[in-house]
């Protein structure tokens, strides 16, 4: 593993060269950015992974249940296992999609579940990404990098290969497809994660189009090519959020949706992954719910555990959360990306009463959770390991089954007092190596 | 996957258009670069002249920084090298990440070295870099389609330039017989009055420095792209 730290720089170059960025705008200007690579891997032990492996593909099981349901007979609502507060006033909840029922009956297709591993070695979830979770092309790209400057590394480690990413998502795309070719559909280069879009489309043999590449007729998707020939879309693997994707069923001024798209998708003749609506799901207010969703659908014990998380809307939530704000981190339901998340022992008197207000004003707005104490993970910082604090994404596939990538995105903080890890505020990342044996 | 919209058609020609215009103006301003050395001050004037573009600059030196390494100069070599990258990195699906990469590495050498004061030395990497792109083309692009667009950009933009910069009658000849073979190959709807008319200008022997006007009017109009 030496000789990949050593060549930290010339891997950077590397993927500089294939052009791993991502963009982010600073002053209403658009800049590419590298996302930094450190060399040193989170390593997941053979033992560990068969747990997470076992344990993620029970959570998104039950999380594809739950959306089932959900758009359908309601009956874990009826049966109040969730409150009706946190399923219909959720803003990822969207009644357009109500009674569509979508192709194999998938509607997470790729699950972006965000973990971290406590210093005592327990893994905790910390969010469920359902709707379409970016971050599996860096690891897979890294690693081709990597072997490539230390085979030694990888015939002396049994590293698990993780550069089947690609299949697996053809797999489900193939799987789900209705007749047509595959399309990821991306809302352009100014996109944060461009990169990926592009990279997974070459990678899948998928065709990139934007959205002045489809349109609908007859109720079929198809794509447009420049002899004026048009090519049926069977499955469309859409990199833009729910609200731009279909100007008639959403927001009317998306200059980036496919007009009439949801009614393709109503009738069955096209499949959207992962589906419009899965935020019902992984709202950070339903996370809360999901151990008791895999009790109610699968009638299991959850095998991973959720961080202790406390909700205000609940009366004697709220009145521990006020009472120990101070040692709480508190989310905004409705925030993503490492947004609008506060830890209370870094807000002054002041902020603090401002904040206790506030949740007792818009309960339903905010979760609290017990702060873990993460375990580290060293980095490179100028030639000097140090520790810093890390996330796992891991990505579960649902196709014919439902997998998980022996891989992950392993992001860091390089800010030595954060906990927050997004690229988009600055974090950088790491390949996961799972073992073998 | 080769299925090509009319948005990557117009990304496809252009893209070849860009990384010749990078080329060929490299090339040919290392042979004026050479010439400046013995010349008075205000002789880029000519060069702009030739090219048509706007003579914005204040001295001979203040000329080779700006015309190659200004992002800000929308004439610039290295302003020339963004649209070529702009059109590329929207293709990846198209070109692979291998033949994308030496557009990356071709704008890395402009970002790296706007402060040297030795450009031609860097800027070779350059066209090495390009040269390699056009190889990778061939053999990564499955696309006969792709690449065939591609290569009348490349051949249009190279005859403009050729035309400009006072080449060789035979060297022009040659450059238009490969992009009228080029766009028989495509389906792309192209201009068949201009081609016609170039074409004559072509067999008889057109003195290219008094027609050239009229030689750009059409060249600039036969592919009917966006």
């Amino acid at each position: 593993m030496r000789e990949l730290i050593d060549h930290t720089d010339g891997i950077n170059r590397l993927l500089s060269r294939y052009g791993v960025k991502f963009g982010l705008y600073k002053n209403g200007t658009f800049h590419e950015q590298l996302f930094p690579f450190d060399a040193i891997p989170r390593v997941i032990t053979h033992e560990d992974f068969a747990k997470l492996e076992k344990g993620l593909i029970q959570r998104v099981d039950a999380l594809n249940l739950f959306l089932k349901d959900v758009y359908g007979k309601k009956q874990i609502v009826k049966d109040k296992v969730v409150p009706e507060e946190f399923v219909f006033s959720s803003s990822g909840y969207l009644p357009q999609c109500e009674g569509i029922v979508p192709p194999k009956d998938i509607y997470s297709h790729i699950s972006g579940i965000d973990l971290v591993q406590a210093k005592d070695g327990e893994w905790y979830i910390l969010e469920d990404n359902l709707r379409i979770p970016s971050g599996a092309s860096y690891p897979l790209i890294a690693r081709e990098i990597c072997r490539r400057v230390s085979p030694e590394t990888f015939t002396k480690t049994p590293v698990v290969d993780n550069r089947n990413y690609n299949k697996l998502l053809k797999e489900m795309m193939d799987y789900v497809n209705v007749g047509g070719i595959p399309v990821i559909m991306t809302p352009g280069r100014y996109n944060a994660a461009y990169f990926e879009h592009s990279y997974l489309a070459e990678r899948t043999d998928s065709v990139l189009a934007m959205c002045t590449d489809l349109f609908v007729e007859k109720n079929y998707l198809y794509y447009r090519d420049y002899r004026g020939e048009k090519k049926r879309v069977g499955v469309i693997y859409r990199r833009i959020s729910d609200d731009y994707l279909d100007p008639m069923t959403f927001l009317p001024e998306s200059l980036i949706g496919v007009p009439n798209i949801m009614d393709v998708y109503r009738s069955g003749n096209v499949a959207i992954v992962n589906a419009p609506g899965n935020g019902a799901a992984d709202d950070k207010g339903i996370y809360y719910f999901v151990p008791k969703m895999i009790r109610y659908y699968l009638d299991q014990e959850p095998i991973l555990k959720n961080a202790p998380t406390y909700l205000p809307f609940y009366e004697e939530d709220r009145k521990y959360v006020l009472d120990n704000l101070e040692n709480l981190v508190v989310k905004d339901v409705a925030e993503a990306g490492g947004y609008g998340v506060v830890f209370g022992s870094e807000l002054s008197k002041e902020k603090l009463e401002q904040m206790k207000e506030l949740i007792q004003k818009e309960s339903r707005r905010f979760i609290a959770q017990e702060v873990i104490d993460f375990l580290d993970m060293d980095i490179m910082d100028k030639g000097v390991r140090v520790p810093r604090k890390a996330d796992l994404r891991a990505f579960v596939l649902s196709g014919e089954t439902t997998k998980v990538w022996a891989s992950g995105l392993t992001r860091f903080s390089r800010n030595p007092d954060s906990f927050v890890v997004n690229s988009s505020q600055g974090g950088g990342f790491k390949d996961t190596w799972v073992l073998s044996r | 996957m080769g299925i090509i919209s009319v948005e990557k058609l117009d990304h496809l020609y252009w893209l070849g258009r860009y990384t010749e215009r990078v080329y060929t103006t490299l090339r040919n301003f290392f042979r004026f670069f050479d010439q400046l050395i013995d010349q008075p001050e205000g002789y880029y004037k000519k060069y702009c002249e030739r090219l048509n573009i706007p003579d914005i600059y204040t001295s001979n030196h203040q000329f080779v920084g700006s015309y190659i390494f200004d992002q800000n100069n929308p004439d610039s070599v290295y302003a020339n090298m963004m649209r070529a990258y702009d059109n590329a990195v929207v293709l990846r699906d198209e070109l692979s990440s291998n033949v994308l990469s030496y557009i990356h590495l071709s704008l890395d050498v402009f970002e790296k070295e706007k402060a040297t004061t030795a450009p031609l030395l860097e800027l070779q990497q350059v066209i090495d870099y390009i040269l390699a792109f056009w190889g990778c083309v061939d053999d990564y692009v499955d696309s006969e389609d792709c690449r065939n667009i591609m290569k009348c950009g490349k051949y249009v933009e190279r005859i403009d330039l050729y035309i400009r910069l006072n080449y060789y009658t035979k060297d022009i000849e040659k450059e238009f017989s490969k992009l009228v073979n080029r766009i028989y190959k495509t389906h792309m709807c192209y201009n068949m009055e201009n081609l016609d008319r170039l074409t004559e200008m072509v067999n008889r022997k057109s003195d290219w420095k008094e027609d050239y006007r009229e030689a750009l009017s059409y060249l600039g109009n036969i592919i009917e792209v966006r």
